[in-house]
């Protein structure tokens, strides 16, 4: 008791001192209870939660729970569990049959898809039937419905009046045909947005079709998943219970799933720490050099990378052709020493990146796409010499400083825009001190999030942080992104009239190219293709592959997650 | 009286007008837009969504169509959720207005009697403890000390949950956002107090030999409500609008949460909606205050 009194007036002292010296506020605050809590997780692992509920954090409220909707990475966790569509990922990382009843008959051609059904019902007991899948997925195309994911079924053949070649032929047998043949056509089948929707009740609550997510805006709304909503206090908790009518209930493990709605780090980690959650979605940054020997902290692999892209029509180009432009940004990715960032601020082991299509993803045509010959610099070391070489061919000389640092004329200085946020910020700020070795000045500007995402997606910026995480497992979903009739072609290639914009055409095509293409050896090469042009441009600079991290208490086993980031809750265990 | 409270209702009306039209333009001069995310809208998609709001209109003609919904009592819905804003605000409201009435109430009775128990032990250790501890109060910002109280009673002594879905802990969070209201009314009780305790009429009431009790409760205290009255107004706001941190640190889905991300969001008719509603809040309470006013000072006239 008295070592309990000393520790928290000790805390408090602390707490007081970093009051009284004005520091900053939350940073200071979130140490401090953090500090206390990584103590508490290193010497007992408490858990509060009864044996038969899992307590977890992903994010704080979600936008929406209709999967057709939804497009953050918790609202696909949460679509998961409480969804079922055609096929899944199971624990091993593989597509097995959900709703399905197994891997769907895909005709010579590769265009059409049948798939067969298993007798399922939704919660309220109702069949699900190939039906629902028809009215769903037309459904997520209706322009009404402005489904941010809607695009994904561009693979679908398309009739006359914009419905999808879909047809349910009897009520458990769907027959799909593609646009073209896609490779990854049954990983797209697994993805949130391709999951069954209640016809009855979305109608019911939207007879007008100008609120398209009215029927899950509160709990009680039908699924077919591991779990229905049962209570939702908003941006507090979620309390989901599970479904008798889910297609593998007798598998299911845990009772209810109890969601802290909340993105606060400090609130989330000091519940974790306390006993109240089991499972958090994420740590505060601070902690993680601590958490690295604790068996409750997991990385596991992510398919995405953290990258910067250059505006090609930023007036930092005026005056240079495109090939000094172009140079310009080169030299600059030469000078990114990604291992020190990867060590010091990223801190969980995460892949420096030579190339934009991350480590791990398929290729499309039974391969992994990225091999050791993938590879467009040495993401280990920096080449400064090279840099100033390049930056010399682009109209700048410099003076040695005699220090190992360089001064440059004319001055170079770059604005370099981020979103608040410490991991950002710290990246920002390795990458200046390494631009300054040639003197170039980088001025970190850090934005409103709303505002800083304007300001990309209208190129109204020079550099600036970006990243992609994978929707599907295919390269293309990473390199159609930059596409000129992309919105999120933020470096603005194939978009700026700039002369220093390098032309884009050749790109369009070919990425049109690979979507239409039926020979999937070539598709690989034409992605291959695709992927130097666009890194000969150097308005993409990755830094490092994305992994993915969380905190789960010892007694509890059997989440998994997949390498898009969505996790399965429900065959969980708890001793 | 009733006159009185006529001309306010009306000049509360044009103030809330107003409060709207500002709201309303300067919120359009923002950057960023309520359909902005990391994995672009569709154009598509955007066009439906903007036409679907009245986006797509001049931002005057979107003010008309919203005040004319306004008057048929519709609030719109969310942009970011689909969600009525009306239930929205009305359900937040209810936690905010159970957690900010709570405190203010606690606020307002903890400091007067702190207050007077100062002003009566002037000088004494028990005025001294009472100016250390409102001293404390008033510069520790409420997200330390709402760390502060998670820290201790949550993590370290384990009597109250951090987050529970069937169990939320209210106590901690009231008395976070109490502590400095609480603080600035005891100094303000214990100074109109003393000011009260030396008038004439309390050396009056004394020598016809009323007891100390009655001189302090009937006597001095009522006179010393008038500043503390005063406050009640301004404390309200600075609960309901600063009490977003403290929200976020419990996971206590409040207004204040609902404000800072509305605006963060860009959504709009929810950005509105809250800003008028507590707008129309902020001039019923300061219409309330004047009122008391008069009840607790019979010398103070409504002309």
């Amino acid at each position: 008791m008295k070592k309990k009194i000393v520790s928290v007036l000790l805390a408090a002292s602390m707490i007081l001192s970093l009051t009284a010296c004005g520091g900053s506020g939350n940073a200071g605050a979130g140490a401090s209870s953090t500090e206390a809590g990584s103590e508490a997780a290193a010497t007992a692992s408490v858990t509060n939660t009864a044996s038969n509920v899992l307590a977890i954090n992903l994010a704080s409220e979600p936008d929406y729970l209709d999967p057709t909707l939804s497009s953050s990475s918790d609202g696909g966790s949460l679509a998961e569990n409480s969804f079922a569509g055609l096929y899944r990922y199971n624990q091993q990382e593989e597509l097995v049959p959900a709703i399905a009843s197994e891997m769907p008959e895909v005709s010579d051609d590769g265009i059409t898809y049948t798939v067969k059904l298993k007798e399922t019902k939704w919660s309220d007991g109702s069949d699900l039937t190939a039906n629902d899948f028809v009215y769903s997925w037309n459904r997520a195309v209706d322009e009404k419905t402005a489904a941010d994911y809607g695009y994904l079924f561009d693979v679908i053949k398309h009739k006359d009046d914009g419905t999808l070649e879909v047809e349910a032929t009897d009520d458990y047998t769907l027959v799909i045909t593609l646009a073209a043949p896609c490779p990854y056509f049954t990983s797209l089948m697994a993805f949130p947005t391709f999951f069954p929707v209640p016809q009855a009740s979305v109608e019911a609550a939207d007879p007008d079709g100008t609120n398209p997510g009215a029927w899950a805006q509160e709990a009680g709304f039908v699924s077919n998943g591991a779990y229905t909503l049962s209570e939702w206090k908003h941006n507090e908790s979620m309390v989901y219970v599970k479904n008798p009518n889910y297609y593998d209930a007798e598998n299911v493990t845990m009772d209810e799933l109890h969601f802290m709605l909340s993105a606060d780090d400090t609130a989330i980690y000091a519940a974790y720490n306390s006993g109240d959650l089991d499972f958090a979605d994420t740590v505060p940054n601070d902690e993680v050099p601590a958490l690295k020997s604790n068996p409750e902290f997991h990385v596991i692999d992510n398919l995405g990378t953290y990258y910067l892209a250059f505006n090609v029509g930023a007036d930092l180009f005026k005056d240079k052709t495109a090939q000094q432009a172009a140079d310009i940004r080169h030299a600059i990715a030469l000078l990114i020493d990604r291992r020190y960032i990867v060590d010091t601020v990223a801190q969980c082991d995460q892949i420096p990146a030579d190339s934009y299509i991350p480590v791990g993803m398929s290729d499309g045509n039974g391969g992994i796409f990225k091999d050791d010959k993938v590879s467009y610099y040495d993401a280990e070391s920096t080449d400064v010499e090279q840099a100033k070489s390049l930056l010399e061919g682009a109209g700048y000389s410099f003076t040695d400083n005699g220090d190992g640092t360089y001064a440059i004329s004319p001055a170079l200085t770059i604005p370099y825009i981020i979103n608040e946020n410490t991991v950002h910020q710290g990246v920002a700020e390795c990458i200046q001190q390494d631009l300054a070795v040639l003197g170039i000045e980088m001025n970190i500007q850090t934005e409103d999030w709303n505002v800083f995402l304007e300001d990309r997606k209208k190129g109204n910026y020079t550099f600036a942080r970006e990243g992609w995480l994978a929707d599907f497992d295919d390269p293309i979903n990473m390199l159609e992104m930059f596409a000129s009739n992309s919105g999120n072609d933020d470096p603005q290639l194939g978009k700026s009239d700039s002369p220093a914009a390098p032309a884009w055409d050749e790109y369009d095509k070919l990425i049109s190219d690979i979507k239409s293409t039926t020979d999937f050896a070539k598709r690989v090469e034409m992605m291959h293709q695709a992927e130097d042009m666009l890194m000969n441009t150097w308005a993409v600079i990755p830094v490092y592959y994305y992994n993915d991290l969380y905190v789960q208490k010892g007694n509890v086993d059997g989440v998994y997650s997949t390498i898009f980031g969505h996790k399965f809750f429900m065959y969980a265990t708890k001793k | 009286m009733a006159k009185y409270i006529i001309k306010r209702v009306i000049l509360a009306i044009l103030s809330i007008l107003i409060v709207s039209a500002i709201t309303f333009f300067v919120m359009e001069l923002i950057p960023g837009g309520p359909f902005n995310k990391e994995k672009a809208t569709s154009a598509q998609a955007q066009a439906v969504l903007e036409e679907r709001y009245n986006l797509d209109k001049p931002v005057q003609v979107q003010y008309v169509l919203y005040m004319r919904n306004i008057l048929h009592g519709d609030w719109g819905v969310s942009l970011k959720t689909g969600r009525d804003i009306w239930n929205n605000i009305t359900s937040k409201f209810a936690v905010s207005a159970r957690l900010g009435g709570t405190a203010a109430i606690l606020a307002i009775i903890a400091g007067l009697i702190l207050g007077s128990l100062a002003a009566l032990t002037r000088n004494r250790w028990p005025d001294r403890l009472i100016v250390f501890f409102t001293t404390l109060a008033t510069a520790m910002p409420s997200f330390v000390l709402a760390t502060l109280l998670l820290l201790v009673f949550c993590l370290q002594l384990r009597l109250i949950p951090v987050w529970s879905p069937t169990n939320p802990n209210y106590i901690l969070p009231i008395i976070a956002l109490s502590l400095y209201p609480m603080a600035y009314v005891t100094r303000l009780a214990k100074t109109s107090m003393l000011d009260a305790l030396g008038q004439d009429y309390i050396r009056t009431a004394k020598a016809k030999g009323v007891s100390t009790v009655k001189v302090i409760f009937l006597h001095a205290l009522r006179n010393a409500l008038i500043p503390v009255i005063t406050y009640v107004g301004p404390m309200v706001a600075y609960i309901l609008t600063g009490s977003m941190v403290v929200e976020n640190i419990f996971t206590i889905g409040g207004l204040g949460t609902e404000f800072v991300t509305s605006i963060t969001n860009r959504d709009y008719p929810t950005i509105m909606a809250v800003t008028l509603f507590l707008a129309i809040l902020m001039v019923i309470a300061n219409l309330l205050t004047d009122i008391a006013y008069k009840l607790v000072d019979p010398r103070i006239t409504f002309n």
